[in-house]
Parts: structure tokens; C-alpha cells; sequence
């Protein structure tokens, strides 16, 4: 029986870490790439939500056929907080960049309060609702299998863009040094534009697949958006890879952390995992610096 | 001059504004810009981005509430017991966080503030989630408890703390210290090269930081009466007293000040102009601001002043 | 006995070996060069004596003490100061405070401590500048500065770092001036410098490194003479520009 709990509850935790690996490749990207941590990115998925929510509130469009617009409207959102905000911050102080970024999040989720109400909402029968895979006697939940499955997919592409086409080695260019990649002729302000808008990207689609199955409220971004800072920095900064994988593992972590010594810690064991990781090793697990 | 002229406004405030609301405020602005002061020694002089001082806030209201609710401890003797406790508390996450570096070392500090939080909400015997109510003790400085609407003991007794850290701030300035802490925020290993010990230093930068940060904790809880880990020991708590120092401008004497000024302000004025539902609009001001600041002003207020001066000039 | 004693010392960086069983001395008073062709593993060498890096192998003695193990700041306090070869000077601060900073380590107080600091600075001929932020100096007066400040924390050896490279000829006349009154202070110098011709004239003795190994020490005319250094230098410069 506690057997069949653990599994359960191993099986939910990889699932929903597919969603953290997710988010946060989205962010490691635009870490690598535009050497910038967007301390907004949770506020970027609670908007991701969002806008699935209202695509289903009024429209009657489910979160997975509306998924096109929520992906669209984030990377349009990336694009333009990279022209009016970060770009001109690129060199400044890093405490410049963290209070930018700060400050960008606590006014999105303050605009998402005032908008629309402190409550939270949750999208009801969506075309995956209700669904679930039983496996013997552990049950997993369609909505979250969905989830997972597009995680995985939007890694797969975003793995082929980097490593194999000429965008990608372009990107790498920059993000190794930006001067040389210009001196070889190589446009680092698309670059670096293309790492928001597929960066903020990921999260459209991670608000969009998680909208069928968990609640949307002003503050998910707090959560959300610490987990990922945890997990890049897990991974180590600026390896994609890493930030995948540990994604994954934190889901895993908080889950059977959660079920060990309690739910209301699932969240404090992926921090004290994190304080032990870089007391251990300072440059995060796969990081090079 | 012009402090002076500023010293005698904040002591002739309360007698001017004799009513409850504007002394609150008043009492707000000089809470927060302690808590703004006590950052910017990490945050503006040691460029050291902590964004956990939340913990020391929620120790020292803790300590103080906890040990007068269980123990009868007078407020004040709880008030030295929480800054020595959130010194301790300091040199440990000194520990855990100095070898790291830029973004792992802000994520750490997030991470050791959410878990202490957790740690409380999870614990009936500090009140939970559910909070501790500051028993109540006749009116008097002896009891730290002023009840009625005059507010103005309150008001005086922030002041002082206020001023208490401001001093220190300003001959920390001018000392050994002052120049070591500047030296850590510009260049680590460059300081270092010099003999400078920059774990010690940030470590006592840290402690500092934590002292004013446990009064101010202190503080709040004797004033609201109240407190639970949504209002101490949440990460709004941490973010908006380095915003404060950020707006006015780090690293400067009285940047911290006018940076709790103008937030509040802003904050009181929306919500009393747009009522409940400003409750979010204050905030929104307050990101958009931080936002523009940092990106077009990241000197602060202080660094307008004082390129308007050198126009004149 | 000899001021600071390098002796056996080994350094690795994973499979890469910098330092190669290296053993070389530095004596009291006396203008030492390390020289050698990129690669050659002076920088290794000088970050190790500096504290920067822990070498697995082999000694330091610095006045009879072993300092291997000690980090930049213990380097510092036992009388080790230095520059960097790309200047870290404290950007936000004016040139008088960047002097304080060091100046601090052997004064006491604040008066105390300023007074050195503006001795240092008329000494290095960075008086006049004093106000300026440091942002604001040229490569060379920043250089100067990184002098100045090393020299306020009263240092027995100084140990410059490519002191000379990015400077045109008459600024580098100058630096070559201000190292020797320094030495005429009676402050003991290690150097490192890529070029030849620059160190040459000034130094009492050079040590020549190649591929983490010493092939070379003495005077410069002896070293200069020297077949191995003179093939080994050839090859650096033909590898540098390939």
C-alpha cells in the first residue's frame, strides 16, 4: 500500500518536473544567451495562464488548442521587455539587472491583482480534464501526462535549434562573447532578441499545458518562478541540459520530499537540496563558472 | 543645513499632525527606512544582493512577541535577544552563502528566508500560520506599548532607532569599515589583493545589517500588536526594503530615507485616493518605478539630486 | 637567506600541468624579471606566490615562512602586495579612496591612514589626481593607481603583473621610472612581463620560464645569450601567431 502511495507520488513529481524543466530552460536560455536572469520569469507563466484562462473563459477555446496564442502572445511579450527594458541594461551592474527584472515582477503581479482579482481560477472540463492512465493501482492524470509530453517535445526542439542549426551555433556565438561573435559578422541583437522570445516562449507554452490542471492566481509566479531560478542554478548557469535535467529532479524532490517529511515542505526540501548542492559545489551541477 | 532642517521636521512632525492617520505614516516611513538603511549596508555599500533580511525582521518579532507571551520578558530585553539571536542567525547564513557568488548567492538568500518561513508556518509552538497576538501591558516606554490614538510615543521611538542607525551608518562611512565594504562591492578579488578579508567583512556587514533589521522587527510587532509569517517573514517583506534603498540610491547615507519617503507616500496616497481596490495600484507604481530607476536612474533620487546640484553649481 | 624561495613547486589544472617542478628565489632588495613566451606558465607562477592558487606540490617560503596554502588577503598581510594584469582598480571610487583601501592595512585610523595614502600618491605622482573617480584615468594611470594602492599597504615584495603591456613608449618610460624609485625605497620587485626588451634593462636578474618549466636564470645579458631561452622564445612568438 505505501508502495503503491510512493509511487504514485514519484510518478506525479517527474510528471510536474517535466513542467519546472520546462519553465526553466526557458529562463537558462535567456541566462545563456543574453547573460541576464529574468527575476520576472514566474510573472511570464502566471501570464502564460492567463492568457489560456481567458482564452477558455471567453472564448470557450481549451488551453490545448489555444496553446498557439499563448506561446505567441509570450514570446511577443519577451521581444518587447528585451527592446524597451533589458537592452539597455545589457552591461550595466548586475544589481542593475536584478532590480530591473524585480521590479518588472512585482508590477505584473500586481497588474494581474488589480486586473483580475487576487482569487484564483481554474479552467473547468477541459478536452483533457478528467482523463487518467491507470497502471495497475497508480493512476496518472492525462492533463499532467499532456503536460509532460509537451515539455518534452519543446525540448527536443529547442536542443535541435542550439545544437543543430546555424541559428543555434549563431546563439552560442553570442552568448560565449559577444564582441567575436559580432567581429564574425553575426547579428548579436537578433540573437539576443530570438533567446527572449523563445525563452518567455517556453513559459507560454508551460502556462498554457498546466492551465489543465492547476489554478491560475496573481501570485504563481513567486513559486514558480523560484523553483526555476533553484533549478537553473542546480543545473548550473547557462547549460540548457542541465536545466532540463534538473528540473526534472526537483520535481522529484519536492514530491517524495513532500511525502517523507510532509506536504507543507515540499518547497523547503528543494531549497535546503539547493543550499547543499552549491555549499558543495558553488558552480551548480553542470556548471562551468 | 539641511539635515538639520530635516531632523527638526521629523521632530516637530507628530506635534503638527496631531492626527492618528498622518502619525502612523509617519511611524511607517521611519519603520521602513530603518529597515531600507539597515540593507543598504549589505545591499548598497557591499553589493552584496541579499534578499533575505526577512529572517532577521521575523527574529526579531519573534523573539520579542514569543518571549513576552510565554515568559512575560519585557519587549525590550526581547528586543536584545532578538539582535543577538539575528546575529547569530547572520554569521550562519554568512557561512552557508559567502562562497558564492553573484545570482547563486541571491537565490541562496531567497531560498534560507522561504525556509525559515516554512519552518514557522509549520510550527504550532511559534504560532504557525495562524500567527502570535503581543499580549497586552499597561501603556508605558518600561512596557514599549503606547495604546490610544496619539502615536506619537511610537513615532519617537522609531525615530530614535532611526537615528541611532543613521549614525552609525554615517561613521561607518568615514572609517576602516566604510572603505573595506566599498572596496568588496567593486571588485572582490581587487580588495582582497589588498589584504582585505572579504568573507570577515561581508560577515560583519551581514551582522550589521541584521541588528537594525531584528529592531525594526521588534518594533513592528509592539506597534500592529500582531504578527504572523505572511507579514514578517514573506519575500515581499525582504524585496520592498531593498527597493526603498534602490529608489533613493545605494550606498548613500540618506538615499535609504528618502527612498521610504517616496514608496510610501506613493502607497498611502494611492490607497487613500482609490480605497480598497488601490490595494494592488500602490504596488504597480512600485515596479514600474523600481523598473525605470534601475534602468534609466541607477543612481536613485540621491544621484538626481545630485546631478541637478552640480547644474547649479 | 633569500627573501621569498620558490622551491619544487608544481601546479595543475586537471590534466594540464602549469607550474613544473619550478624552484627559484627572489632576494631582498633586488629587481627580479619572470619572463617568458605565452603559455609559459608565469602567470600560474604569480597568482601561486600571490595566493591565488593552492599548488599541490612543492614550497613557498616567503621571510622563512611557508605560505603556500595562505590566500590573496594572508599573501597581502604577510607583506606580498601586487597588480593585476588587467586592472581591477575600484571603478566607483575616487583614486584617493582606492589608495585608502590599502593603506588601511597598516594604519591606524582614519588620519593615520589618509596620510599614507597621500604620501603614496605624490610618490607616484597621482596627487593631482586624487578626486578623480578611477573609471575616469587612462590605462596607465590606472596601472599607476593599482601601484600606488599595492605599495599603501607597505609591502616588503611587490610583485607587478605585466605592468608595462598596453602602454606606448613614453608612458611606459615612466612606469619604467617609477619601479625604480620604488626599488630605491628598498622594496624587493618581482615583474612579470611578456616583452623582453621592456624588462631587460631594469631587472637585477631574470628567470626565464617555458612550457611550466624554468630554463633559464641570471643576468639579463647572460640570459639573453642563452640558446635555449632564444629558441624558446622564437617558438613562442611563432605559436603566438598562428
Amino acid at each position: 500500500m505505501t508502495f503503491e502511495i510512493l509511487a504514485q507520488a514519484v510518478i506525479n513529481g517527474i510528471l510536474m518536473g517535466f513542467v519546472f524543466a520546462l519553465v526553466a530552460v526557458g529562463l537558462s536560455l535567456i541566462l545563456g544567451v543574453a547573460q541576464i536572469i529574468n527575476f520576472a520569469h514566474g510573472e511570464f507563466l502566471m501570464l502564460g495562464m492567463y492568457t489560456a484562462f481567458w482564452m477558455w473563459a471567453l472564448f470557450r477555446l481549451d488551453p490545448l488548442v489555444s496553446l498557439p496564442i499563448s506561446i505567441g502572445a509570450l514570446g511577443l511579450l519577451g521581444v518587447c521587455v528585451y527592446k524597451l527594458i533589458t537592452k539597455r541594461i545589457l552591461d550595466a551592474p548586475r544589481l542593475t539587472q536584478i532590480f530591473a527584472t524585480f521590479g518588472l515582477s512585482i508590477f505584473l503581479r500586481s497588474m494581474a491583482q488589480f486586473l483580475w482579482s487576487p482569487n484564483s481560477r481554474m479552467v473547468q472540463n477541459s478536452l483533457v480534464g478528467d482523463l487518467r492512465v491507470a497502471l495497475g493501482k497508480v493512476y496518472v492524470g492525462a492533463p499532467q501526462l499532456v503536460a509532460a509530453a509537451g515539455a518534452i517535445l519543446a525540448y527536443g526542439v529547442i536542443h535541435w535549434l542550439v545544437e543543430k542549426t546555424e541559428i543555434g551555433r549563431a546563439m552560442m556565438a553570442t552568448a560565449e562573447d559577444r564582441d567575436a561573435a559580432s567581429l564574425m559578422g553575426i547579428n548579436t541583437e537578433q540573437m539576443y532578441t530570438l533567446a527572449w522570445a523563445v525563452g518567455s516562449a517556453c513559459v507560454g507554452l508551460a502556462g498554457g499545458l498546466l492551465t489543465t490542471f492547476y489554478p491560475v492566481e496573481p501570485n504563481i509566479g513567486l513559486v514558480f518562478g523560484t523553483t526555476a531560478s533553484v533549478v537553473i542554478a542546480l543545473g548550473g548557469f547557462g547549460s540548457i541540459k542541465g536545466a532540463f535535467a534538473a528540473g526534472i529532479i526537483v520535481g522529484l524532490i519536492q514530491v517524495v520530499g513532500g511525502f517523507l517529511i510532509g506536504p507543507a515542505f515540499k518547497f523547503a526540501v528543494v531549497l535546503v537540496v539547493y543550499l547543499l548542492v552549491v555549499a558543495i559545489r558553488p558552480q551548480g551541477l553542470l556548471g562551468k563558472y | 543645513m539641511l539635515p538639520v532642517a530635516v531632523a527638526v521636521i521629523a521632530l516637530v512632525y507628530p506635534k503638527v499632525f496631531r492626527l492618528p492617520y498622518p502619525q502612523h505614516v509617519g511611524v511607517l516611513v521611519c519603520m521602513n527606512a530603518l529597515m531600507a538603511v539597515a540593507w543598504n549596508i549589505t545591499g548598497g555599500y557591499t553589493g552584496q544582493v541579499a534578499l533575505g533580511n526577512t529572517v532577521f525582521f521575523g527574529i526579531g518579532a519573534y523573539t520579542s512577541s514569543l518571549l513576552l507571551r510565554d515568559f512575560g520578558v519585557n519587549p525590550w530585553i526581547g528586543m536584545l535577544a532578538g539582535m543577538a539571536l539575528s546575529m547569530i542567525a547572520a554569521v550562519v547564513l554568512g557561512y552557508t552563502t559567502f562562497r558564492l557568488r553573484g545570482y547563486y548567492f541571491t537565490i541562496a538568500c531567497i531560498a534560507l528566508a522561504e525556509i525559515v518561513s516554512a519552518i514557522v508556518v509549520n510550527t504550532r509552538r511559534l504560532g504557525g500560520a495562524v500567527g502570535v497576538t503581543v499580549p497586552i501591558r499597561e501603556a508605558s516606554l518600561i512596557n514599549f506599548q503606547f495604546h490610544g490614538t496619539n502615536k506619537a510615543p511610537y513615532y519617537y521611538t522609531i525615530l530614535t532607532f532611526l537615528a541611532i542607525a543613521l549614525l552609525v551608518v554615517y561613521k561607518m562611512e568615514r572609517s576602516k569599515l566604510g572603505y573595506y565594504f566599498r572596496a568588496i562591492r567593486e571588485d572582490e578579488d581587487g580588495a582582497r589583493a589588498l589584504g582585505v578579508n572579504a568573507a570577515q567583512y561581508k560577515l560583519i556587514a551581514f551582522m550589521m545589517s541584521a541588528l537594525f533589521t531584528s529592531m525594526a522587527g521588534t518594533f513592528y510587532a509592539q506597534y500592529v500588536m500582531f504578527i504572523d509569517p505572511m507579514s514578517v517573514l514573506a519575500q515581499p517583506v525582504s524585496v520592498s526594503m531593498c527597493l526603498m534603498a534602490v529608489l533613493g540610491g545605494l550606498g548613500t547615507l540618506w538615499g535609504p530615507v528618502l527612498g521610504a519617503l517616496t514608496l510610501i507616500g506613493i502607497s498611502e496616497a494611492t490607497r487613500v485616493t482609490l480605497g480598497g481596490t488601490g490595494q494592488a495600484v500602490d504596488l504597480m507604481l512600485y515596479g514600474l518605478l523600481v523598473m525605470l530607476f534601475a534602468v534609466f536612474q541607477p543612481k536613485g533620487l540621491m544621484g538626481m539630486f545630485g546631478r541637478l546640484k552640480a547644474r547649479k553649481e | 637567506m633569500a627573501l621569498l624561495e620558490v622551491v619544487n613547486l608544481t601546479k595543475r589544472f586537471g590534466g594540464l600541468v602549469a607550474n613544473d617542478d619550478v624552484t627559484m628565489s627572489v632576494n631582498e632588495g633586488e629587481i627580479v624579471g619572470l619572463i617568458g613566451p605565452n603559455g609559459a606558465g608565469k602567470t600560474t607562477l604569480f597568482n601561486s606566490i600571490a595566493g591565488v592558487y593552492n599548488p599541490e606540490k612543492g614550497k613557498i617560503l616567503f621571510r622563512g615562512e611557508d605560505i603556500t596554502q595562505y590566500n590573496p588577503e594572508q599573501a597581502c598581510q604577510a607583506g606580498i602586495a601586487r597588480t593585476f594584469q588587467i586592472v581591477r582598480v575600484f571603478k566607483g571610487m575616487t583614486v584617493l579612496d582606492n589608495v585608502m583601501v590599502g593603506a588601511y592595512l597598516r594604519s591606524k585610523g582614519e588620519a593615520d591612514a589618509r596620510n599614507r595614502a597621500i604620501e603614496v600618491l605624490k610618490f607616484t605622482g597621482l596627487y593631482p589626481k586624487r578626486d578623480y573617480l578611477a573609471s575616469a584615468l587612462t590605462i596607465a594611470d590606472k596601472k599607476r593607481l593599482e601601484m600606488a594602492r599595492a605599495l599603501a599597504t607597505r609591502p616588503t615584495l611587490l610583485m607587478l603583473d605585466e605592468a608595462m603591456a598596453g602602454l606606448n613608449p613614453t608612458e611606459c618610460q615612466a612606469a619604467v621610472e617609477c619601479i625604480r624609485a620604488i626599488s630605491r625605497e628598498g622594496i624587493t620587485i618581482l615583474m612579470v612581463e611578456h616583452v623582453m626588451e621592456v624588462i631587460m634593462p631594469i631587472s637585477d636578474r631574470i628567470v626565464v620560464l617555458n612550457s611550466g618549466k624554468k630554463i633559464a636564470e641570471g643576468k639579463p645579458e647572460e640570459v639573453s645569450a642563452d640558446p635555449e631561452v632564444i629558441k624558446a622564445y622564437l617558438g613562442g612568438k611563432y605559436v603566438a601567431r598562428s
